[in-house]
């Protein structure tokens, strides 16, 4: 019985595994992309051991009484993960495992969404890196201007050439409601750099446009929104919105992507 | 989760028609409730599991558990090869005999496993199966997951342009842990541990290869529920404090080393990636920083809650309370120096 118990948690958490990142692109909702083979790696080795168990059980069965020692010497009650331990051998299935079922019935059947809104109303903008003196290129000739949110940030409170200044941009993110009262709300974009654990969030306010409802999807065309000295720190990352449209979750959400432009 | 507890509502009346009693006159009542009752928790669980704090909760604690889940197999299955096909005197050649000079080679040897701090504990543990010394064993534990290529790399990406950051993380991690392994020598008693009569090696008369895949099952259950136990315990501090709050303590330096210290501690970020986690507070000072890289390897929410199961609370509370305090005052001794 034990052995099935095993077998069964090892082939449901591998399954939820395989589930996650080989049938479907879920597994992005949780960590990055580099990790998909690694999952899937994982998965298949998780099945393959709890066949292999199951396997074993279904050929032991017959012999479990005869003395071979691997079915019987389990206690059972209060203190069954304690002579798990304390056995000689291995057929105990430790009490904590059956923890494991949560995630993977969770992967299998219930998984939750990536992080949106709430995580991010929660959490102060990322700041993004220093560019050097010179490091800001002409900006390309495009208009709207397709820009991600970290080049944004760093154009307007950091390029003293004010190159930014009166463009129209092209940016897109998911929508998080501002709780100061300033008008306006916040476009978003979640950064992971493992897994959602360690999540930041880049924002610009949007000012202009009706409030989408929180974690859609949209994309923004708008110039700069003149508060503070562009170019400096003191620079409001903020844009004053021309059009605002809905478009459709991205699979790989935890980036600061380019918005797409067709 | 809802299954556990609609249970006995639903068993009720089924257990009274069984126990021989006559039915209560209003049991289509009982019947009405058993089949309404469990239908509502489930909607109200339901429900509650689609709050956002609660979604946000769940996404986080499947992400440290899947993150974790590929490194964890590699290190169960390591310690199962290590019990199953490493005979014991092959440590004991190439460990020195005295205790003291062990720890810090085995410090230096966790440069060979390239994982995160998941992947040690369970080899570890083998390690002090297979003869090796606890001291050492536990240096070994506390370098592996900081001083690996893998890490060092992550940890060059991340602070482009400051290599000292890296020598300053590779050498405070390795004091930490010859450190915390001479600490164990001194002041260690044997009874702190589980007793761990698990790792008993090859034994005759039995196939390898199946010892080898019992021990790796059963390590990789065992410690696989104890880093959903971790997991669940980051996802809630990770949820219930913003982020918000730990920024208005990078003003002073002091206050700002122990709460970096703390950060990495709660949020249970791998080893892998915490260099860029280190590298986007940039609003603390270098050490902190360095702080955090040291600390979070070593002890965090996930690694107290693997270790609980692997050696026992006695062991896990006071080694990990000891290793965070030895591993602030190595940062901050190397950081004064280097950074």
């Amino acid at each position: 019985m034990k052995r099935w118990v095993k077998a069964g948690l090892l082939g449901l958490g591998g399954l939820g595994l395989l589930r996650t990142a080989l049938l479907t692109d879920e597994y992005l909702r949780y960590v990055k992309e580099g990790m998909r083979p690694l999952l899937i790696a994982s998965g298949v080795l998780l099945v393959v051991l709890g066949v292999a168990e199951a396997w074993s059980a279904s050929r032991r069965r017959p012999h479990g009484a005869s003395g071979h020692g691997h079915d019987d010497g389990h206690r059972h009650g209060p203190e069954g993960d304690r002579g798990a331990e304390e056995g000689h051998d291995h057929s105990g299935v430790p009490r904590v495992a059956w923890l494991l079922v949560l995630p993977a019935l969770s992967l299998l059947f219930y998984a939750p969404p990536a992080l949106g809104s709430y995580t991010a109303s929660r959490e102060p903008a990322k700041t993004v890196a220093v560019q050097d003196e010179d490091g800001f290129d002409p900006l390309p000739a495009t208009s709207p201007l397709p820009i991600t949110m970290t080049d944004f940030t760093q154009r307007v409170q950091q390029d003293r050439k004010r190159a930014i200044g009166g463009r129209a941009v092209l940016m897109s993110g998911f929508v998080t409601p501002v709780s100061d009262g300033g008008g306006g709300w916040y476009l978003t974009r979640i950064l992971v750099s493992c897994c959602a654990a360690d999540a930041t969030t880049l924002k610009v306010r949007v000012y202009g446009s009706a409030a989408p409802k929180a974690d859609t999807w949209v994309s923004v065309t708008g110039t700069w929104h003149a508060s503070g000295a562009l170019g400096t720190s003191s620079a409001a990352v903020a844009v004053d919105a021309r059009s605002v449209t809905k478009i459709g979750k991205p699979s790989n959400s935890y980036m600061d992507a380019l918005p797409l432009t067709s | 989760m809802q299954e556990t507890e609609t249970r006995p509502v639903a068993a009720g009346p089924a257990e009274e028609a069984v126990g021989g009693r006559p039915l209560p006159r209003f049991w289509p009542l009982l019947l009405l409730g058993a089949a309404l009752l469990p239908g509502v928790l489930l909607v109200l669980v339901g429900r509650s599991l689609d709050e956002p704090a609660v979604q946000a909760w769940r996404t986080v604690c499947l992400a440290v558990t899947v993150q974790a889940m590929p490194f964890l197999l590699l290190g169960t299955a390591l310690s199962g090869a290590i019990n199953a096909f490493v005979p014991a005197h092959v440590f004991g050649r190439l460990l020195p005999k005295r205790p003291a000079l062990a720890v810090p080679v085995a410090g230096v040897a966790g440069v060979v496993l390239p994982g995160c701090e998941c992947a040690s504990v369970p080899v570890a543990n083998s390690l002090i199966g297979r003869g090796v010394t606890p001291a050492a064993a536990f240096a070994f534990l506390l370098s592996a997951p900081a001083v690996n290529p893998v890490v060092l790399t992550a940890t060059a990406i991340a602070f482009p342009g400051s290599p000292e950051m890296v020598l300053a993380r590779l050498l405070a991690s390795l004091l930490t842990a010859a450190t915390m392994g001479w600490l164990w020598l001194w002041l260690g008693r044997a009874e702190w541990l589980r007793p761990s009569v698990r790792h008993t090696g090859h034994r005759p008369g039995q196939s390898r290869w199946t010892e080898f895949r019992e021990g790796f099952q059963h390590d990789f259950l065992h410690a696989g529920g104890f880093l959903v136990v971790g997991a669940m315990a980051a996802a809630t501090f990770n949820v219930a404090v913003p982020r918000s709050v730990l920024e208005t303590f990078s003003g002073s330096p002091w206050l700002s080393v122990l709460f970096l210290a703390g950060l990495a501690i709660v949020l249970a970020v791998c080893s892998e990636a915490d260099a860029f986690v280190a590298a986007s507070l940039t609003g603390f000072s270098p050490v902190a920083r360095l702080t955090f890289m040291v600390v979070g390897p070593m002890v965090d929410l996930k690694l107290i809650a693997l270790q609980t199961g692997t050696f026992g609370r006695a062991f896990a509370v006071r080694f990990s309370t000891a290793t965070a305090v030895v591993a602030v005052v190595c940062s901050v001794l190397i950081g004064g120096v280097l950074l």
